[in-house]
């Protein structure tokens, strides 16, 4: 596959997305639309950190659904590099979603329970081994990626149920680096779990983005975990983008009513507790 | 001053295939009537253990130990409990998810109208005067009265539930993660309110959270709870100013807050794991200024009125 | 997954409930494969007459005749024994079929989606809406008499549950992330089908399995009792029973010869408890919700 490199790694153009509604019954067949993200337009640059933020309903998990290629949006394009990945079939859009290293919501629900994790963190590579990624080669990247995130060597041999909220979250992290992926979503990543072990995650996310500088994409509805990765925020309200812009002019002078509702929330709560750092 | 609550020893546990669970492992607790106490925690630690505790909805596979008083009952004493003339006259339960709590067959009007006429057998009428005089103090109008919890958004539905729990006229009034299923710029508005009516009823409230930043800006006092035990007590602004245990000073390092830059410094190791038991101090595996006391379980120190720690580094405070 | 097996069989061991299941269905085997060298008249028990059936008709349980004679003469005990073997032939044979045709169906329909999963379940609940009797009826017209009537009627009726309960269990996992996950990682159907899917619906599926080899026992039973499976003489309990209603003088054989009716009915109700017992321990173990926090006497 020979990338032209143009300049953006995923550009959204004019997308309007939603869902088919179902009828229960005989009636199935014959579908309405139900819109959830109108005239979205949006583009991921390299080594790029963004944060889409909105409150919850907004359609943010939406607007990844459309961007990893299982959510064919009603109109508008998408693109990574320079193929619009709804015009290929699903065997060709997979090779190029290959790029993208995504990590889901909820860690306990993520990781298949029947599987230890040395082949949950296999899985994406599997596909490279008809091209001549050798078994020994495989498991040496496998170690490489588990050292890493931080987790010990003896993970790789246990299930997940062994497994806390914390290291859950690492190995899903670890299984988005695998494939080695030019742009990393992060699906509200620290929303279940504790808070020490949320500041654990996002020290390892800033940690990896030092190291490879992929491009992050970080979905959340909590503002001050955004600050932490992101450069750039994108506010996501009433199913369109309303605000967009560097992370500390958007603080500073906030426009929407969400961005204005939570920066005034923060403001009192910090002249509450009166706290120095 | 008049005792809310005295906890002394208290321990709760679980039966799980014959095997006794500790998750509240003797806690001492006292606190005043109209004041807010907020236990601070992180999951696993027992906190909503200790919430159902108060509240009298353990299940019956539940293990009780030591002492609970709310006023004049004593609720539990040893194994035994008894919650009679407690549920819903003396205790009000705010839960976690506003969204299951609701019955969804019911309007707002006709839970008001159960609700009062298990407590008080109240007709509708009445049910519907006191809805009438309560929902203006949550802000919300009489119109919500008609409807059903679906129709209701998320942040509606928790006031919907905390007007609910006024409508008791409970003394205490008991809130399990009021804000986790909120988001993140909703969760203010919800605390200040109940800040607020625990001010206006002369309520005493207990807040169960691990959200310290937003939750704490209505506390009294905080107590933070590590692995089934509570760590530290205290005025608000002593224990946040002034942290007199490692666990709490790490706590607050580790919080993200929005508009102060730092790099967050995490806690190493993960909480431990639900029921075991340990003669040294719980936090020895995470604590960076363990020495070789901290091998025995440390004693309550006292750092001032109404100010404890269980750590045996409490006075000096290396960490400060 | 054999781990997981593993630590569910243990836990239910520690059940006296389980262990009673256990123990009557390793007899129950134990008694089918052996029967032919246990049973003191294996010939009789087939089926054939003896010559001497005016002097062995309608004896009562004696210590030649250990559950007595029927109406023709033959040894109830041989009979009932040989039975064992048709019996569990019958029902290990429809819950295999059915329980691997209904997961693969479920699977694929929850699977697959859109027009696929519609079909698939009108098709399926076409199936579940028949009565067993009246395939087993139209079978009997068409196919003839055989052991093959019972079992392809109740496996053209049984495969439709199976297929609904794995339709329902795999909607949830399909949903997960981790099949998400698997497909973006651009993992073949089948493969995602067989390592994700599979795996984490089947342990619901065995349980009711095993649970249900005593209903489909019961049902097998009532078709061979209606005639409209196997023939008389064949060694099976619903047509020993048929056969002691019907040769013996109608229902007089309740008050002059009980034991007709009590020696195949006993053995029906316990090899169909035994099953139960051990399907009941193991779903209480798969499914937490299922499980009972505190201990009865057993």
């Amino acid at each position: 596959m020979v990338m032209k490199n143009p300049e953006y790694i995923i550009k959204l153009e004019n997308v309007t997305a939603g869902y088919l509604i179902t009828p229960p019954g005989i009636r199935s067949l014959i579908k309405t639309r139900y819109i959830v993200l109108k005239n979205i337009n949006l583009s991921v640059n390299k080594s790029e950190r963004i944060a889409i933020v909105g409150s919850s309903g907004s359609g943010k998990t939406t607007l990844l659904k459309v961007i990893l290629g299982l959510l064919k949006p009603f109109s508008g394009r998408v693109f990574i590099y320079e193929y619009d990945i709804y015009r290929l079939p699903w065997r060709e859009r997979v090779k190029i979603l290959k790029k993208i290293g995504y990590v889901p919501q909820d860690p306990f629900k993520s990781l298949n329970p029947m599987l230890r994790v040395k082949d949950i963190l296999r899985e994406p590579l599997e596909a490279h081994v008809i091209r001549g990624y050798k078994e020994s080669k495989i498991e040496s990247k496998v170690k490489s990626i588990v050292k890493l995130v931080g987790l010990p060597e003896k993970v790789l041999e246990m299930y997940p149920e062994e497994l806390s909220g914390g290291m859950r979250q690492r190995v899903l992290i670890a299984r988005a680096l695998v494939s080695e992926p030019e742009v990393l979503i992060l699906d509200e990543p620290t929303s279940a779990l504790d808070v020490s072990v949320q500041a654990q995650i996002i020290n390892l996310i800033n940690d990896i983005y030092e190291q490879f500088k992929p491009a992050i994409l970080l979905v959340t509805h909590d503002l001050s975990i955004a600050q932490y990765i992101a450069d750039r925020i994108i506010v996501i309200e009433n199913k369109e983008i309303v605000e967009e812009g560097l992370i500390d002019n958007v603080l500073s002078n906030p426009q929407s009513h969400f961005m204005k509702m939570a920066v005034s929330s923060y403001k009192d709560n910090k002249n509450k507790l009166k706290l120095e750092f | 001053m008049v005792l809310a609550i005295v906890m002394e020893n208290l321990k709760v546990g679980y039966i799980i295939e014959d095997e006794v669970f500790w998750a509240v492992k003797g806690v001492d607790l006292v606190v005043e009537e109209g004041t807010t106490l907020c236990i601070i925690g992180e999951s696993g630690c027992g906190k909503s253990t200790l919430a159902s505790a108060i509240t009298g909805i353990l299940p019956p596979y539940a293990l009780t130990d030591g002492k609970l008083k709310l006023f004049d009952h004593v609720v539990i004493n040893g194994q035994l409990r008894n919650y009679n003339g407690i549920r819903g006259k003396i205790t009000a339960y705010i839960p976690q998810n506003p969204g299951t709590s609701l019955n969804p067959f019911l309007t707002v009007e006709e839970h008001f109208y159960y609700v009062l006429r298990s407590n008080f057998k109240s007709d509708r009428e009445f049910s519907k005067k006191i809805a009438m005089e309560i929902l203006p103090k949550v802000n919300l109008d009489s119109s919500v009265l008609e409807k059903y919890p679906h129709e209701l958004s998320g942040g509606m539905q928790q006031r919907v539930i905390i007007a609910l729990a006024l409508a008791t006229n409970a003394q205490i009034l008991v809130a399990d993660e009021p804000t986790s299923f909120i988001d993140a710029h909703l969760r203010l508005q919800i605390i200040e309110l109940l800040g607020r009516l625990q001010r206006e009823f002369k309520k005493t409230l207990i807040v169960i959270t691990h959200d310290l930043l937003t939750t704490s800006t209505i506390c009294d006092y905080i107590a933070i709870m590590y692995a089934g035990k509570i760590m530290e007590v205290g005025p608000r602004e002593k224990v946040l100013r002034n942290p007199r245990h490692p666990y709490t000073k790490m706590l607050l390092e580790t919080t993200p807050i929005l508009g102060v830059k730092k790099r967050l410094k995490p806690i190493p190791g993960e909480p431990p794991s639900l029921g075991k038991e340990y003669q040294a101090c719980l936090f020895l595996d995470r604590c960076p200024y363990k020495s070789k006391e901290c091998y025995s379980d440390p004693q309550i120190q006292v750092i001032e009125n109404s100010h404890f720690s269980k750590c045996w580094k409490a006075l000096e405070a290396p960490w400060l | 997954m054999i781990r997981r097996s593993f630590i569910i069989l243990r836990r239910s061991l520690r059940k006296i409930r389980f262990k009673i299941g256990i123990v009557i269905s390793l007899v129950a085997i134990f008694l089918a494969i052996l029967a032919p060298y246990i049973v003191p008249r294996p010939q009789e028990g087939l089926g054939y007459v003896p010559r001497d059936v005016e002097a062995r008709r309608l004896l009562p349980p004696s210590i030649e005749h250990i559950f007595g004679t029927d109406s023709l003469g033959r040894d109830l005990f041989s009979r009932v024994i040989m039975g064992t073997r048709t019996a569990l032939l019958q029902v290990f044979i429809v819950i295999t079929i059915s329980f691997l045709l209904g997961l693969l169906l479920g699977a694929i329909a929850a699977y697959l989606r859109g027009l696929v999963e519609v079909l698939l379940n009108y098709f399926t609940e076409i199936f579940m809406a028949m009565p067993t009797i009246v395939i087993a009826l139209v079978l009997r017209l068409t196919l003839g008499h055989g052991i093959h009537v019972t079992i392809s009627s109740l496996i053209m009726t049984w495969w439709a549950w199976y297929a609904r309960i794995a339709y329902v269990y795999a909607r949830g996992v399909v949903e997960l992330d981790y099949v998400i996950l698997a497909r973006l990682a651009g993992l073949h159907s089948l493969k995602i089908l067989h390592r994700h899917i599979v795996p984490n619906i089947i342990q619901p599926l065995i349980a009711q399995a095993i649970t249900d080899l005593g209903s489909v026992l019961l049902e097998a039973a009532a078709i061979n009792f209606l005639g409209l499976g196997v023939q008389p003489g064949y060694p099976e309990w619903g047509v020993i029973l048929y056969e002691s209603v019907f040769y013996g003088g109608g229902v007089e054989v309740f008050t002059q010869a009980p034991w007709l009716i009590v020696f195949p009915g006993v053995f029906l109700l316990l090899v169909t408890l035994g099953f139960s017992l051990i399907g009941d321990c193991l779903r209480e173990e798969i499914d937490p919700r299922l499980r009972r926090r505190w201990r009865l006497w057993f």
